[in-house]
């Protein structure tokens, strides 16, 4: 995130009525330099240059945020632009060296749509931290009156908490303008608390003009819940139920239909194309591939991490998930130049769990396997049975995990190396989560360049008792 | 592959076969349909069609009014229906598919006077999204509108503060996706929820008991009518507030600067359409319009200067991409050297009755002598 910082010297200049840069201190004259431009000359940055003829034109002062080039570098300015004695003075501040390319949309409106994911309500307040904006929901729900308490101070509806250090989060980025969170406060009059986060608004000139914040809940108990509304479930890593199905809408349609147009612009059906721009678009579906395995994990691991989880109970045969596991991988396996050796047709290994879930499970087994394969290299799929157990082992010839790894690749996000590229670093979490809530597990056998063995393994049918009608 | 005959009795086909069959005998009648639909949307202006953002805004806000008016129905109706021994009727209409397919089929919502006012009202968030913000000269000094919360004079007070409290119920949805009420106009109001009403009705037409389910919609929907406040929206708390601040011609230029810096644009119009002594949707429509003439108009009206003119113009201009920025500069002082006579006999049209401007507009479009 971009942060102007105030104490930044306001650098001035000034251009004649014909555009011709006539005085420019230090930093200005650098720049103009660097764009191929000298005192006396027209201003050759030509976002500048604009603003200054557009101020001349308008005959009154503008201001606005400019991105110029800066040799090989992009800087942010505000830049004020005020009519003076027939010519132009320019106040340039900011110089802020930034990433050539970011997205086109604003970055407090995509605060906005982040914090919405996540918090409980919203807020905003002007320049002075006078509240402008109030969810009145909001304050129907936590029990303090919103209506009230709008065009108020702040301080009036959150009685702010200092942090560890004695100070105030929000006053730090007030005098930085700069994004805070983790402001813990007091929701007046309810006794509750709330963590405050907001990010600030800057006008054309750089000035603060406000922030746009979120408030989330830290105290669990909640008004009791209305008679015949539904129960708030215990929320994710922070994120409200609906998060999931959110995500799901806001990003795998989408990402599918980037996806679908890279493919048929790199399989150049409407036409041909120059080699280039095809394997671009085939490296942008790869990419959109990536992150749509990567929803399909959160959306998972939310599922899994909610209290009341279950998995169906059913009669699976192992061997038959892993032939289908193998199937579905064979293109990429291929691909990889890496061959798959999978159970016979006629083999069998009746267990209990859920189809889809152990189908799951052995596709990231494999899939794993695949991807840490050299080529050439082959992917065994054996069945076992070992006390009460069905298992299926999957071993590689990659280059194998160490010992003080080997619990560490089944954390959330527990990567060995994090520099790999591919996976979200939830795959072997999820599986084992999977497996064990199936009541079984998923245990690994490796050593440093022997390649690696996962076992995973699920009660064979004959075990116990099951309850399904099967 | 199986070879699959049709199933007939006494020669007639029946079953999915019939269906299957039907659907191909319709076939002529969608592919024309689908041509149409293409061609017809081959040759829109491509400058006049709506954008994403604003497209997107729109099926949004649609979505969420039909939603809002449809919960409050089912809710009531089925609950009236179940006190009235019709616990099965009461349960489909508890628990039915959303209605808003059927309405966006049926035609009903392309409304002109609805889609004026849905566009209007998008058009107006969209424009407070992309205005360049003003920050305070003065890190002490409340913004605009807040300044008027404290303000003495507790008119003026109570209504900032009431607008304050309707801009931020609007912004409210609930995780159902439903608004704390639609904000329509009354006579809009009153049109979305009779027609959500009657394709409640109709989906529910194979169920015995109609007449019930006729009075207890009607009953719901009569409900939400009497409930139903127009003084409520933003619009007309806008107004209300324009009406106690009643701005002097000396202080409006300023009070409209930092109205629209303040990204207020409802209290810009409002602002405007007091002084000028329109309505708001007129004043909205006329702020929000791709060709901004009429603009220019408005504001010379009111005796802003040239400067004042230079600066209200640059931000609406640069906040809205279709507006050229080059040719407002080029028109500056033409647009300064109208008199407001001028200027206020140019917006008289303005003032006479709606319904007869929109007749007019009718015959001038379809005018024999083109």
């Amino acid at each position: 995130m971009n942060v102007i910082d105030p104490g930044f010297p306001l650098v001035i200049g000034r251009v004649d009525a014909h555009g011709r840069l006539v005085e420019a201190e230090a930093r200005l004259n650098e720049l103009n330099m660097r764009a191929g431009g000298a005192i006396g000359g027209p201003l050759a940055v030509p976002q500048v240059a604009m603003l200054a003829r557009l101020a001349l034109r308008l005959g009154i002062a503008i201001s606005r945020n400019v991105i110029a080039a800066d040799g090989d570098e992009d800087v942010e300015l505000w830049v004020r632009a005020e009519p003076e004695d027939g010519g132009v003075r320019l106040e340039v501040s900011g110089w802020s060296q930034r990433p050539a390319w970011r997205p086109t949309a604003s970055d407090s409106d995509r605060d906005t749509d982040f914090f919405r994911s996540a918090a409980d309500w919203l807020w905003e307040s002007d320049a002075a931290l006078r509240i402008t904006f109030l969810s009145i929901e909001a304050g129907m729900r936590y029990g303090f009156e919103s209506s009230a308490m709008l065009g108020q101070p702040l301080t009036r509806l959150f009685a702010l908490a200092e942090d560890e250090n004695g100070a105030l989060p929000i006053l730090g980025a007030v005098a930085a303008q700069a994004r805070f969170d983790g402001q813990k406060a007091v929701l007046r009059g309810t006794g509750r608390t709330v963590r405050l986060s907001a990010t600030p608004r800057t006008d054309a000139s750089g000035r603060f003009a406000g922030f746009t914040g979120a408030a989330e809940m830290i105290d669990m108990p909640l008004a009791e819940p209305q008679v015949d509304a539904p129960v708030p479930q215990a929320p994710f890593g922070g994120f409200p139920d609906s998060f999931s199905e959110r995500l799901d809408k806001a990003l795998r349609v989408p990402l599918g239909k980037i996806i679908a147009n890279a493919d048929s612009i790199s399989a150049q059906t409407e036409g041909p194309l120059k080699a280039d721009y095809a394997e671009y678009a085939s490296d942008i579906a790869s990419a959109g591939r990536h992150l749509l395995g990567l929803i399909d994990d959160l959306v998972d691991l939310q599922a899994i991490e909610r209290p009341d989880f279950a998995v169906a109970r059913e009669i699976v045969d192992l061997a038959d998930v892993s032939r289908r596991a193998a199937g579905l991988l064979s293109v990429r396996a291929a691909q990889a130049e890496v061959r798959i050796d999978r159970p016979f047709n006629d083999e069998s290994t009746l267990v209990q769990g859920e189809f889809r879930r152990a189908l799951q499970v052995l596709v990231n087994l494999i899939g794993n396997a695949v991807r840490y394969s050299p080529r050439g290299a082959q992917v065994w799929i054996r069945l076992e049975r070992e006390a009460g157990m069905g298992c299926v082992i999957v071993a590689d010839q990659g280059k194998g995990i160490a010992l003080e790894d080997q619990e560490r690749i089944f954390e959330k996000f527990g990567r060995v190396d994090a520099t790999e590229p591919g996976g979200s670093g939830l795959g072997l979490y999820l599986a084992r989560r999977l497996a064990r809530a199936m009541g079984g597990d998923i245990t690994v056998d490796s050593a440093p360049g022997m390649g690696a063995r996962f076992i995973f393994m699920l009660p064979l049918k004959d075990s116990s008792r099951i309850t399904s009608e099967m | 592959m199986t070879e699959h005959t049709v199933d007939t009795v006494d020669g007639a086909p029946f079953g999915a076969s019939r269906t299957l069959l039907a659907r191909a005998a319709a076939t002529d009648v969608r592919v024309q349909r689908a041509l149409e639909i293409a061609t017809a949307d081959f040759f829109l202006p491509a400058d006049a069609r709506l954008d994403e953002r604003m497209r997107s805004a729109l099926g949004d806000l649609v979505r969420a009014l039909v939603a809002t008016i449809e919960a409050e129905l089912r809710e009531h109706g089925a609950r009236l229906l179940a006190t009235r021994g019709e616990a099965r009727l009461a349960q489909a209409l508890a628990q039915g598919e959303s209605v808003l397919p059927r309405l966006r089929q049926s035609g009903l919502l392309r409304d002109s006077e609805m889609m004026a006012e849905l566009l209007g009202r998008i058009g107006q968030e969209l424009l407070a999204q992309s205005l360049p913000m003003h920050g305070s000269d003065s890190p002490d000094r409340p913004s605009l509108i807040n300044r008027f919360v404290q303000h003495a004079d507790r008119v003026v007070a109570a209504s900032a503060m009431s607008v304050l409290i309707a801009e931020s119920q609007r912004r409210d949805l609930s995780d159902a996706g439903l608004l704390a009420r639609t904000d329509l106009p009354a006579d809009l109001h009153h049109r979305l929820l009779w027609w959500v009403a009657a394709a409640l009705r109709e989906s529910l037409a194979d169920y015995e008991a109609l007449d019930a389910l006729d009075r207890a919609l009607c009953e719901a929907a009569q409900r939400s009518l009497a409930a139903y406040d127009e003084a409520d929206r933003p619009e007309a708390a806008a107004m209300r507030l324009a009406m106690a601040v009643d701005a002097q011609p000396n202080e409006l230029p300023a009070l409209l600067i930092e109205a629209l810096g303040d990204r207020r644009i409802g209290l810009f119009v409002a602002l405007i359409a007091h002084a000028l002594g329109l309505g708001y949707a007129a004043i909205r429509e006329i702020v929000l319009a791709r060709d901004p003439e009429r603009m220019w108009v408005v504001l010379r009206a009111l005796e802003l200067e040239r400067d004042s003119i230079a600066q209200l113009g640059y931000a609406l201009c640069h906040a809205d991409a279709r507006r050229d920025l080059e040719a407002f500069v080029d028109q500056l002082e033409a647009i300064a050297a109208i008199t407001p006579n001028e200027a206020r006999a140019a917006l008289a049209p303005l003032r006479l009755p709606a319904d007869y401007r929109a007749a007019l507009l009718v015959l001038e479009r379809t005018g024999i002598h083109q």
